[in-house]
């Protein structure tokens, strides 16, 4: 249903009352600990909340039963009273800053969120959405979401939950749809905001920026790719099923849709298995994870994009060896592609990889140099002094987080997501002294 | 059948001697997978008794290997596809351009002038080396302009999306003589808009006062071209010498009447290359002809809206 301007309105006066309540009644850490809980329901296997989840999100989002159902380990897993603690801690210096004025060195000083944040949700993954509402209540602001067409349940299923253990607090959250078109209910949204984090493409968040007024903190989150690195260190015949394990899983989960899955798998040569061999792994890990966590329905264009991939290098791989495929044999569930061309090729996503090989680090830079300003995450293999090395030179390149392959979709709460704090640049100041 | 007596037989076929189509494709087929290495390769041992089922050689296969059946050293033309990079460009090499131009001429005249008019062509797509467009519209006879000048007898223009919109956004306006018609052929190329072909229609009607407009779909792997049925029509005329397939992705059969798939076109006039070729784009059957319905996105760009940034 589609929200009036009206009732963008009403939501903001609703949610702006439940903001000046939750002031006078609750502490940060009464905050922490509401959504800690809340989270902590979701995570039983019978957990109400979970199967409705499951029973809902299907649907809209593609996802597979199944995968909703590890989505929910992987979001909600994470919001923990310690790390929702640590990440106000890391980035304000201490969570106290929001409840009192703190001493800091020769400065009593406080943080205070903005009064309204305005969330513009993208479908892809659910996770970045959830914690965006995350942090607006630990700042204890209004937040009004705009969900995504994709996926309308779990920004909703999360409120109504977080309702069951802290109502006040769900008030200060309120959830609308409306067609991104409707460029009046989206100005209205945005206009009396003091921070919107909008999230989705390059041109989605452009349009939105011209449409916040100027005196509101604009932070956008545009689509971003990733990628895998393993060191020779790591390509031996004990380490290799783990590691194909490992990468199957940051590959497939969220279908690839995540801008922290991996497009293509670099495999350093001269390590006692050469880089095919890893391939070969992957694929069995893909068909492994596939019977554990199918892939969602595609559409008639996302299927046709897998096919034509798949069989230009299946036309290819009979007459040069330089490429191999690998993919099921009936379907279209997963495909691996090995193919020397070193070039950073971008997937057509749901579950299609590139494993390429290299002769080092360096040459993986110059490879990736092209796509440098749209690189989230580059996952690693094994996490060594050789390798650290080389992540110092990806931050010179901006990328945003080195890990280890298998953590790509696990980002620490108190990551800098796209480079940037999550909740320092939302707060605002006031100083005595 | 020596080589020459089978392309006697197709250039017959295209000229319109009865002949059986399924006959004469089984024919190509075993010349094909006999004189061209990578389809051996990829027909394996394959046991192929009607045309639709004879392997189809993906486009991009022409980026990477030669998809020829005779020493690419002597070939008269090649044409190449729009590809960023040199490396990148599809090949399609051509030891005798007879059978292009038997497939293209008549093909082209049976469509834009089935009132048997004649008029001078004015093409507004430059005249560049190894285009297979290009090569078509200079064998059209057509006369190669950077603008349109007023004319008083009627005129049929030819040109890409990219050049009657590039035109329009200039503001440009001409009113051609009644009984003038153009020739629009698909290609956004480096245009960050994109219009409906049927906003296109409207746009040159407009802004050229032509009513008859029709689409040409080609490509540079292909030697026979396909057209709008009539203007108006979306769905693409097959001459008797092709077949267009509609694939379901999904399991790589012939997708079910009215559902939406891969097109796959057999050209006999792809002798000397390969007469089964699939494309990337996405159609559906109507009638006894087919509706194009794009081009599948990021076939070459793939990602969720990457911007590759220039090297």
């Amino acid at each position: 249903m589609s929200a009036t301007v009206q009732q963008i309105q009403e939501a903001i006066a609703h949610t702006g009352a439940a903001r000046e309540l939750l002031w006078a009644s609750r502490t940060t850490d009464a905050v922490i600990h509401a959504l800690a809980e809340t989270a902590r329901r979701w995570l039983p296997a019978d957990s109400p909340w979970r199967a409705r989840a499951i029973e809902q999100a299907p649907e809209p989002t593609g996802f597979s039963p199944e995968m909703v159902n590890a989505i929910v380990d992987l979001i909600f897993g994470q919001l923990t009273h310690a790390a929702l603690g640590e990440l106000l801690d890391r980035e304000l210096g201490s969570r106290r800053v929001l409840d009192e004025f703190s001493l800091r060195g020769h400065l009593q000083t406080h943080a205070t969120g903005p009064r309204l944040i305005t969330h513009i949700l993208a479908g892809n993954v659910p996770a970045p959405g959830i914690l965006s509402i995350c942090c607006g209540l630990l700042l204890r602001s209004a937040n009004l979401v705009k969900l995504s067409a994709r996926d309308p349940v779990f920004p909703a299923l999360f409120v109504e939950s977080l309702r069951e253990v802290d109502a006040p607090l769900a008030d200060c959250v309120a959830v609308l749809d409306w067609p991104r078109t409707e460029t009046d209910v989206t100005k209205a949204a945005l206009a009396e905001a003091e921070a919107v984090l909008a999230y989705g493409d390059d041109r989605t968040i452009a349009a939105l920026r011209q449409l916040t007024p100027p005196a509101a903190k604009f932070i956008g989150y545009g689509h971003k790719v990733s990628f895998a690195v393993i060191a020779r260190e790591a390509m031996t015949a004990e380490q290799l099923p783990l590691l194909a394990e490992r990468a199957a899983f940051d590959i497939s989960i969220y279908d690839q849709q995540g801008c922290l899955s991996p497009h293509v798998i670099y495999v350093e040569e001269r390590g006692a298995l050469g880089p095919r061999r890893f391939a070969t792994a992957l694929a069995e890990a893909m068909t492994a994870y596939q019977q554990r966590v199918p892939r969602g329905a595609l559409t008639v264009e996302e299927t046709a994009q897998i096919t034509t991939i798949r069989t230009g290098y299946q036309f290819r791989a009979e007459s040069d060896r330089r490429v191999s495929v690998w993919a099921p044999p009936t379907s279209n569930d997963w495909l691996v592609v090995y193919d020397d061309d070193p070039s950073f090729s971008p997937s057509c996503l749901n579950r299609t990889v590139f494993v390429k090989p290299t002769d080092g680090f360096p040459r993986v830079l110059t490879n990736v140099r092209r796509f440098a300003s749209q690189i989230s995450t580059v996952g690693v293999a094994p996490m060594n002094e050789r390798v650290m090395a080389f992540a110092g030179d990806l931050a010179q390149m901006g990328v945003s987080r080195v890990c280890e392959i298998g953590e790509m979709q696990r980002p620490p709460l108190a990551w800098h997501h796209d480079g940037r704090p999550n909740l320092a640049e939302l707060v605002r100041w006031t100083d005595v002294g | 059948m020596t080589k020459t007596d089978l392309q006697d037989r197709v250039l017959a076929f295209i000229g319109g001697a009865a002949d059986d189509f399924n006959d004469l494709a089984l024919a190509v087929f075993a010349f094909q997978r006999e004189h061209n290495l990578p389809y051996r390769n990829y027909c394996g041992h394959r046991v192929v008794e009607r045309w639709q089922d004879i392997p189809a050689v993906p486009t991009s296969a022409f980026k990477h290997l030669p998809i020829a059946c005779f020493p690419v050293a002597e070939a008269v033309a090649e044409f190449h596809t729009s590809g960023t990079t040199a490396a990148q460009a599809g090949k399609h090499y051509f030891k005798t351009l007879a059978l292009y131009d038997a497939a293209c001429v008549p093909n082209f005249r049976a469509h834009l002038f089935p009132d048997g008019a004649t008029m001078p062509l004015l093409s507004l797509v430059p005249d560049q080396p190894h285009s297979s467009l290009a090569y078509m519209i200079r064998r059209l006879g057509a006369q190669f302009v950077d603008r349109l000048a007023p004319v008083t007898e009627p005129v049929c223009v030819l040109g890409t999306a990219f050049h009657f919109l590039n035109l329009f956004d200039a503001g440009f306006r001409l009113k051609l003589p009644a009984g003038s018609r153009v020739m629009e052929t698909g290609g956004f190329k480096g245009r960050a808009r994109e219009v409906s072909k049927r906003e296109l229609h409207r746009l040159i009607a407009e802004r050229l006062g032509v009513t008859m407009i029709i689409n040409e779909y080609g490509m540079t792997e292909l030697s026979t071209q396909f057209y709008d049925r009539q203007p108006g029509s979306d769905c693409k005329d097959v001459p008797p010498w092709a077949r267009v397939l509609i694939m379901d992705p999904a399991t790589g059969r012939e997708a079910q009447p009215g559902q939406r798939g891969l097109i796959r076109v057999f050209d006999l006039a792809n002798l000397w290359s390969a007469m089964a070729i699939q494309t990337e784009d996405l159609g559906v059957a109507v009638g006894n002809g087919f509706e194009i319905l794009g081009r599948i996105a990021g076939a070459d760009v793939r990602g969720c809206s990457l911007n590759a940034e220039p090297q």
